[in-house]
This record gives structure tokens, C-alpha cells and sequence, in this order.
């Protein structure tokens, strides 16, 4: 009796799971066939649900449009750098509040807390003006510096990083390691969920970032993804195979570096949330 | 979100608004030196009106030798975006030469009067006789010229020849919308094709567009809202009849009317002249089977012209080199060449009325039926009556979408519908 309860108790959840799963992938394959098709299909109801023919042309005319091979490595150069320097200071940042006592950790931190709060359209303009006193605009660095220390993943890695014991540390010192031993030998290989976390809302922030890159970049070769697809919305038509097939393309990075470190995803997100 | 922003923006200068007082000085307008112009300037556009400027640039350097453009091209809601935040921090990261839509231009000059040049200023008052009134009526602010004027949109009917034959109606019988009515019933009933395609909830198009040949606007000429006018009430009665009488294709946004367009889902689209570039270029399938009519009037004897969209130049005032921005301007607007380049290339409708002799606009076009149907837009291009246009166009614009949608989709009498859209934008702009 209670077995077959349990049976249907099952079937019921993944009959449940399976509309979430569709639910939330349509769209997905939606767009990946939408890549196949010519622009004036697309819309036709009801949705279209096989691949077309049109993936060449698509992307033939997205190619016209744009030097794709050039936005893409503009945002992988930027999401990679931007990761590896911001992982890497946050981390720090994130132990030293952890683990370091000094004058006014507390009041520091509270403060980088309260820059979690404030929206960034607040900061847009003064930034802005930095960027072009010092003549940065349309560069790397404007995108990459300015929001190099992520006051989240700060947040993040503390949380974490408290629930290190201490004589761990103390264990270290006495053997004779410095601190920079200490950090990179012992902290970060017993931070892997954290950090690979931590890598992967950075990359997707940056990957997915519209609004400052497009306030500051001018030059076609110079786009990152978001910015070049955002043009290829024209005043007098839009051609959504195009955007379709180049919303793929931009997919696919994302897609790849986050099956890489979905294992430790969870875990790391999950990381802080018992021992606080 | 692109509204919630731009208002944080102006809420940003509201607050800091005080700062930056030392500075103000040097932002003055006017020629520093007249006699050089050279240097580098940049130019900001959107889509093919960015490829003619770029076209442009080199019979431009042919007479200014010294001086480098390069054009920017971004989607239009991203350079307003960026236009915005330049503005906003006085100057810093604008480009020279900024393209704008005639709609835009009274919100931008009105937020930051100090942003741009004032054109008569710099002498572009003796071209005023090159353009029409109405169009010269939109770039003015205040008695200057601040935008100097480039394509329009000169509004007619583009209707289906083939569909109107097989029907048996003439498109010369109409003359006023009832006959317009009339001839949708009849293409409905002999063919099942709707007259018209109207995006309900979201563009009021063709009632700005009835209001326009009634030589009016949202706005009386004392620039004061005036949504309840006798104007208003026949152009929304008349919408309201079209629907009534099942002859409206209710379609989503700009993709929808094309789709319209090409699927021949509708046998008749009332727009603006640049819709010809998009007929051409998206239903080459359709070649011979278009051709146009002007807006049916309302009364016997009521005017036929109308005008939907049109762009202008404008010179930024924090440009390190005014000279040579004003110079490609003026070039640009009032060079025939240039501006047929343009227009026979994108089909972006110049203002520029000396172009009009060109045969490239009063030849037959094989496209559209054999008929010189760009000579039809050029002659009325005088005649469009001149109406007020202010900051809060785009807030009435969209007011009244949703006056249209209440009316048509859920019923409410046309007075009652436009009372409250009025009401409503009184206090929407109250400041």
C-alpha cells in the first residue's frame, strides 16, 4: 500500500517537473530554431518547432552586419580578465574580513555592504566622467576596472571563509608558512565551491552587462555581445533571424562555463547560509 | 526600464544641479575663428540614416579637405541612452554631430538648453526658405533653429492594386474617410481582407495622423493640451468606425505592420512617404501591385496632407570643434546631391525642397504601379498644414494609444475616453 502511495506520489512530482522543465526550455529551443529560420517566419503561429534552412543566410547577413568573430573575442577577453583579477581580490578582500582582525573591519565592511544597496544608474554618471577624464572611454579597462571589486562576491567569500577554522590557520603559521602560503596553498583549494560560485556570477554579470559597456564604448570594434545585438535592432526593421542566431552564439560561452562549474555551484552558493 | 532610467538621470541633475557652475562659462555658442575650419569631428546616427551620413563624407571633404568625420552608428534608443548621460555631465564623451528624430528634439532642448548649438547663430537662417514651414516648425526653439532639417515623412494610403481591382473598387472615388469606409466594406466583403493594419494598444498613429490633415495636434496653438477638441473627437469617432466595422487588423508594434504588409493581410496601409524603402525592400514579390492615394479628408473640400516621423541634425554645444560640426551640418541638409543619395538609396524623404526637380523624384517608379508616386509626396510636402509639437509629445502620443485601445477594445465612449486621457496627461506633466 504504502509503496504504490509513494509511486504515484512520484509520478505526480515529475509530471509536475516535466511542465517546469518545458516550460522554462521552450523559449530556449524557440530561439535556437528562430537562428534557422528567415525573419518573416519567425512570428508565424503557431511557433514554428522544426529547423529551417535559413541558418546560412542568417548567418551570412549576421556577419554583414557585424564582425562577429571580433564582438565575441571582445567579451570573452573581458568576462575571462574581469573573472580571474575579480575572483582573485574578492577572495582576498573577503578573507581578510573573515579571518584578520585590524581597526575598523567592522565599519569597513558595513560599508561595502551599503554598496550592495545602491543602484548603479547612481554611480553611472560620476564614473562616467572619470572614464573620460581620464580618457578611457572605448577601452578594456573602462569595462574591466570600475567594477573590479564585487561587493557581493566580497560578501560572499566572507561568509564562507568564517567557517575556516582557525587552528587550521594557526596550524600553518606554526609551521612556518606565510601569509601568501597560507592563502593560496591552504584557503583557496578549501574554497573550490565558493570560488567556482563566485566565478560564475562575475562571468555572467559582466557577460550579460548591456548598460555600461554601451554608455562607454563607440567603436563597432570595440562592442561587447549584448552592445553589438542591441544594435542590430534598426529604426526601420529588424531582422530577428539574425538576432536570433547571434543570441545562440552568445549563449554558448555561458552554456560551456557554467557546466564546467555547476558541481560546485550549488554547494558554494550554499556555502555560507548554515554558519553565518 | 529605458523610461525609469532616463528619469533617475534628470532626477541626478535635478540634485546635482548646482555643481558645476564654474564651468559654465565657456560653453558659449557663436564662431571662435571664423576663418579655419578643419579638425576631427564624430557624428552620432542610427541604421540607414547613419550610411547616408557616411556616404556623404566624401563630396563633404571634397570642400573641407581638412576636416575628418567619422560616423558613429548605434540603435536609436541607445544613443538617446548615451546622448542622455553626455548631456547630463555636460559635454563629457559626446560626439560633435547628433542625429534626432523631430519628435525628440523639443523634449531634448528643452531639458538641456545649454547642450546645443543654436543654429541661426551660426548663420543657417538663410536656408530657412530651402525647407517647408511645417518641418521648419519642428527644429525651431524659441525663435532659433537649433536642428537643422533633414528627412520627413509626407503621409498617403498605400493600397494594393491588384486586391482593389479585384474588388471593383476605384481608388480615385475615395475622397473622404466615409468613402474609405465604404471601400473597406467591400474589399472585406468580397475578399476577406481587412482595410487597415492599427497597433490598438500601442500607436495612435493613424489618429495623429487624421489630427495632422485637420491641422492639429495634441496641443492647441497656445500649446496647451487640448485632447477633447472637435479635431480630436472626429478622428477618434472615425477610428472608432473603421474598427466598428471590422476593417482593422489589430497587429503587435512595427513587425506587425510590415508582416501585414508583405503577407497582403491588409489591402491598404496609411503611413509616412519612408514606408516606400520598407515596401520595396521587404515584399519585392509585390512589384507592381502598390501604389498610393492621399489621406482621405474628413469634410469636402478639407485638406488631404499629413506628415508621420522625420529627423533632423543637431550640433552638440560642447564640441571642441564647432566650426567644422556646423559646417558638415549645413553641408549635409542643404547639398541636393547628398540628400537624393539618401533618398534614392534608403528612401529617406529629404526636406530639402530644391531636390524635388530631381527626376530621380518625379520619375515613375516600376515598383509602385508606374506611377511617379514620389512626385505625389514631393507636392504636398508645401501644403502640410504646421502643427504644434512640444516635450510632452511622446507622453501624449502614448496616452492616447491607450485612449484608442479603451475605445476600440473595451467600448467606452469616444468623449468620456478622451476626457480622461486628457485629465490624465494634465497631470502626468504637472511639475
Amino acid at each position: 500500500m504504502k509503496n504504490k502511495e509513494n509511486t504515484t506520489r512520484k509520478i505526480n512530482m515529475y509530471v509536475l517537473l516535466l511542465i517546469g522543465v518545458v516550460i522554462s526550455l521552450f523559449p530556449f529551443y524557440w530561439m535556437v530554431v528562430g537562428s534557422t529560420l528567415p525573419s518573416g517566419k519567425i512570428f508565424s503561429v503557431p511557433p514554428k518547432l522544426i529547423p529551417g534552412n535559413h541558418l546560412l543566410e542568417n548567418a551570412k547577413t549576421l556577419n554583414e552586419s557585424l564582425d562577429f568573430a571580433r564582438v565575441m573575442w571582445n567579451s570573452l577577453f573581458i568576462a575571462i580578465i574581469y573573472t580571474v583579477i575579480s575572483v582573485l581580490l574578492c577572495t582576498m578582500a573577503g578573507y581578510a574580513f573573515a579571518k584578520f582582525q585590524f581597526k575598523g573591519k567592522k565599519f569597513l565592511f558595513f560599508l561595502i555592504l551599503c554598496t550592495l544597496m545602491i543602484p548603479f544608474q547612481v554611480t553611472l554618471i560620476p564614473l562616467f566622467e572619470i572614464m573620460v577624464t581620464l580618457d578611457w572611454l572605448n577601452t578594456y579597462q573602462a569595462i574591466i576596472l570600475p567594477s573590479i571589486a564585487s561587493p557581493f562576491a566580497i560578501f560572499l567569500m566572507r561568509q564562507n571563509m568564517i567557517t575556516i577554522p582557525d587552528s587550521m590557520l594557526e596550524a600553518a603559521r606554526i609551521d612556518g608558512a606565510g601569509e601568501f602560503k597560507i592563502f593560496f596553498s591552504i584557503i583557496m583549494p578549501t574554497m573550490k565551491p565558493a570560488l567556482a560560485a563566485v566565478s560564475i556570477f562575475l562571468f555572467m554579470s559582466q557577460w550579460n552587462n548591456l548598460l555600461w559597456p554601451l554608455i562607454t564604448l563607440n567603436s563597432k570594434d570595440m562592442f561587447t555581445l549584448p552592445v553589438a545585438l542591441s544594435s542590430l535592432i534598426g529604426m526601420a526593421r529588424i531582422d530577428y533571424g539574425q538576432v536570433m542566431l547571434g543570441t545562440t552564439l552568445s549563449v554558448i560561452p555561458i552554456l560551456i562555463f557554467f557546466l564546467i562549474f555547476q558541481k560546485n555551484f550549488i554547494a558554494g552558493i550554499l556555502g555560507g547560509s548554515v554558519k553565518g | 526600464m529605458r523610461k525609469w532610467l532616463l528619469s533617475l538621470l534628470v532626477l541626478i541633475v535635478i540634485v546635482s544641479g548646482c555643481s558645476n557652475d564654474a564651468e559654465k562659462g565657456e560653453t558659449g555658442k557663436g564662431i571662435e575663428d571664423p576663418g579655419e575650419v578643419a579638425g576631427k569631428i564624430t557624428v552620432w546616427g542610427w541604421d540607414v540614416a547613419a550610411e547616408t551620413l557616411k556616404l556623404s563624407v566624401d563630396k563633404f571633404k571634397e570642400e573641407y579637405p581638412d576636416v575628418e568625420v567619422e560616423v558613429e552608428d548605434f540603435n536609436s534608443g541607445d544613443l538617446y541612452e548615451k546622448l542622455t548621460v553626455g548631456l547630463v555631465s555636460k559635454g563629457s564623451g559626446m560626439p560633435d554631430v547628433i542625429l534626432m528624430e523631430d519628435e525628440r528634439i523639443p523634449g531634448y532642448v528643452n531639458q538641456f538648453p545649454e547642450g546645443f548649438l543654436n543654429l541661426s547663430e551660426m548663420g543657417y537662417d538663410k536656408h530657412k526658405a530651402l525647407f517647408s514651414e511645417a518641418k521648419l516648425e519642428n527644429v525651431m526653439h524659441e525663435d532659433s533653429i537649433v536642428a537643422a532639417p533633414w528627412d520627413i515623412g509626407p503621409t498617403g494610403v498605400f493600397y494594393r492594386v491588384d486586391l482593389f481591382e479585384e474588388a471593383g473598387v476605384n481608388a480615385e472615388d475615395i475622397v473622404t474617410w466615409d468613402d474609405y469606409v465604404k471601400a473597406g466594406i467591400q474589399i472585406k466583403d468580397k475578399l476577406g481582407i481587412k482595410m487597415l493594419p492599427i497597433d490598438i494598444a500601442k500607436y495612435d498613429g493613424v489618429f495623429s495622423q487624421m489630427m495632422q490633415q485637420q491641422g492639429t495636434s495634441y496641443f492647441n496653438e497656445n500649446d496647451e493640451i487640448d485632447l477633447t477638441s472637435e479635431e480630436a473627437v472626429r478622428s477618434m469617432e472615425m477610428v472608432k468606425k473603421l474598427y466598428d466595422n471590422d476593417l482593422v487588423l489589430n497587429n503587435s508594434g512595427w513587425d506587425g505592420i510590415v508582416t501585414a504588409t508583405v503577407n497582403g493581410e491588409v489591402a491598404t496601409v496609411p503611413y509616412g512617404a519612408w514606408y516606400t524603402g520598407t515596401i520595396m525592400d521587404q515584399a519585392p514579390d509585390l512589384k507592381g501591385k502598390w501604389d498610393m492615394f492621399y489621406l482621405p479628408q474628413f469634410s469636402e473640400g478639407g485638406t488631404r496632407y499629413g506628415n508621420v516621423g522625420g529627423s533632423a541634425i543637431l550640433v552638440s554645444a560642447y564640441s571642441k570643434n564647432k566650426n567644422a560640426a556646423y559646417a558638415f551640418t549645413e553641408f549635409f541638409t542643404t547639398d541636393v546631391d547628398t540628400q537624393l543619395l539618401g533618398f534614392e538609396k534608403y528612401g529617406l524623404f529629404p526636406s530639402l525642397k530644391s531636390t524635388y526637380d530631381s527626376p530621380i523624384l518625379t520619375g515613375n517608379s516600376a515598383y509602385f504601379n508606374n506611377k511617379p508616386i514620389f512626385k505625389n509626396f514631393a507636392d504636398i510636402v508645401s501644403e502640410v498644414p504646421k502643427v504644434n509639437m512640444n516635450k510632452y509629445n511622446a507622453q501624449a502620443s502614448q496616452i492616447m494609444a491607450n485612449a484608442q485601445a479603451s475605445v476600440l477594445l473595451e467600448g467606452t465612449p469616444v468623449q468620456e475616453a478622451l476626457e480622461k486621457a486628457e485629465k490624465q496627461l494634465v497631470n502626468e506633466i504637472r511639475e
